[in-house]
């Protein structure tokens, strides 16, 4: 026992402090717009595995609807730029710990992510969808059997909605887009539950799938989300996003990035052009 | 410190070190076997099954445990075999452990003097019976503090289960942290909770080791 307690103690104490120390430092952790123009380099959190919103080419190039506005982002600022891939889980956390200026990894707008970062201006509407298999549509959660699982990405809206709405059904949690699809495609679930734009571009990439309940929850928006607190670099995007809405720019973004998999059907009701809308 | 939230997750924390310790005993019972049977093999030099141990050992050793796992998750169901996640996840514990374990048993049995061996089989000792009284109880007294470390080492391997969706320990921390952004209490609990498993396994394992010494490797 004095063993351990010689060896816990001091642990504890150590990750405490650390704390302490750490936690006020952690909301300051970001550049202001005049740093990072100094620097040369703006970092953007993008996803590499959700086509088409951010994924990675056979070419090994960042593309998708939030890598095309990122590009555009970082020319009008006149700075080079670097992608950080990331997980949906971590999208704040990356902010926070200052491991990227923006994300712009389709990050839906919530209450609760709205005291952890600063999100700016709009660029696309989404709500929740969820996807089956057409030899067992799912047309409402309600049907769902007790052991039919289903499929969230960890860290998504998805997931919070299902938890706090829907308690009873089992969760199958992925930490990726890809590894989600993957097991999904293994049939290891009945359903998968997530942005209704990514259910829906699932459901028209692969065959034999359909999107049963195409709008769940409420209806939202996705807009790019800076460090809270970084005013400068959030007046700066917003006022950005309003240019880029005169010249229609998200739906030249939506012609070169989305119309493949969509097509003109989901144009305007995907389509944000910078505007503010609460 | 929010230690309301602590309160609240805690039973969250508890269900995924039930799973964590549960699907790594499983992967370490077994890989224990596979590692007795393969040293055994070593030892004994056995034409054929001796080949086939060590390319396994190496196939095993040289992999991350991450790439077994997809191969088990995502890879055998495009060849019609599906498995729960919590079964693939101790299959690949015990197919990464099952080498190591082999390592740590062959070097025990390597350890005995090849005399006391020979003075066994002189005495009119069979193959079996040398083993059993001679020979194994050493190695195993010998290999006591590798394979402890092993123990260790495929507990703390569990934190890639995330990939296959098992809520272990590390996929619970990082789950709530992307739910309610309470970093810094969600990290503490996941550091408190790899302790109390693992603390116990190490210092078990000292006192272990202590008692076991009687082993000499007499020559």
């Amino acid at each position: 026992m004095k063993k351990i307690k010689r060896i816990l103690i001091p642990l504890l104490v150590l990750a405490l402090s650390g704390c302490l120390a750490g936690c006020k430092n952690t909301k300051d952790n970001y550049r202001t717009l005049e740093e990072i123009k100094k620097a040369g380099t703006i970092n953007i959190g993008v996803f590499s595995d959700k086509n088409p919103f951010g994924y990675v080419d056979e070419n090994g190039n960042y593309r998708g609807y939030d890598v095309y506005f990122a590009d555009r982002l970082a020319k009008d600022l006149g700075v080079k730029i670097n992608y950080v891939s990331t997980e949906a889980a971590n999208r704040t956390e990356y902010l926070q710990t200052g491991k990227v200026d923006v994300i712009l990894a389709n990050f839906t707008v919530t209450k609760e992510r709205k005291e952890e970062v600063d999100f700016a201006l709009p660029y696309m509407n989404v709500s929740l969808g969820v996807v089956s298999k057409n030899d067992r549509v799912v047309k409402s959660l309600e049907d769902l059997g007790a052991d039919d699982a289903v499929i969230v990405i960890s860290g998504t809206t998805a997931e919070t909605y299902l938890i706090k709405n829907y308690p009873d059904i089992p969760l199958q949690k992925f930490d990726s887009y890809a590894t989600a699809k993957e097991a999904f495609e293994n049939g290891t679930a009945v359903a998968w539950a997530n942005d209704n734009t990514e259910v829906i571009a699932f459901a028209m990439q692969n065959k034999g799938y359909t999107v049963g309940i195409p709008k769940l929850g409420s209806s939202d928006t996705i807009a790019p989300a800076v460090a809270r607190g970084n005013t400068s670099l959030l007046e700066w995007m917003n006022q950005e996003i309003e240019k880029l809405g005169e010249e229609q720019f998200f739906h030249k973004n939506y012609d070169e990035t989305l119309a493949d998999t969509y097509g003109e059907e989901y144009k305007e009701t995907l389509v944000v052009e910078g505007k503010k809308t609460d | 410190m929010d230690f309301a939230y602590m309160k609240n997750v805690l039973p969250l924390y508890e269900k995924a070190a039930v799973l964590t310790l549960r699907i790594g005993l499983e992967g370490i019972i077994f890989a224990t076997f596979a590692g007795i049977v393969c040293a055994v093999i070593l030892y004994e030099k056995v034409p054929v099954l001796r080949q086939l141990v060590m390319v396994y050992i190496e196939i095993s050793r040289n992999t991350p445990l991450l790439v077994q796992l997809f191969f088990i998750y995502y890879g055998l169901p495009k060849a019609g075999i599906v498995l729960s996640a919590e079964i693939c996840g101790a299959a690949g514990l015990a197919f990464l452990g099952g080498s190591y374990m082999a390592e740590a048993f062959r070097s025990g049995l390597e350890n005995v003097a090849p005399l006391q061996r020979e003075s066994a089989y002189s005495l009119g000792m069979g193959k079996l019976q040398t083993m059993r009284y001679v020979v194994g109880p050493q190695a195993v007294a010998t290999s006591i503090p590798a394979f402890l470390a092993n123990v260790i080492f495929l507990l703390k391997e569990t934190s890639v289960f995330s990939a296959i969706s098992l809520m272990d320990l590390m996929f619970t921390a990082k789950d709530l942290i992307g739910l309610y952004y309470k970093t810094t209490e969600s990290l503490l609990l996941l550091v408190i909770f790899y302790l109390f498993i693992l603390l116990p396994v190490s210092l078990t394992g000292a006192a272990v080791e202590r008692r076991m010494k009687y082993a000499g490797s007499g020559s």
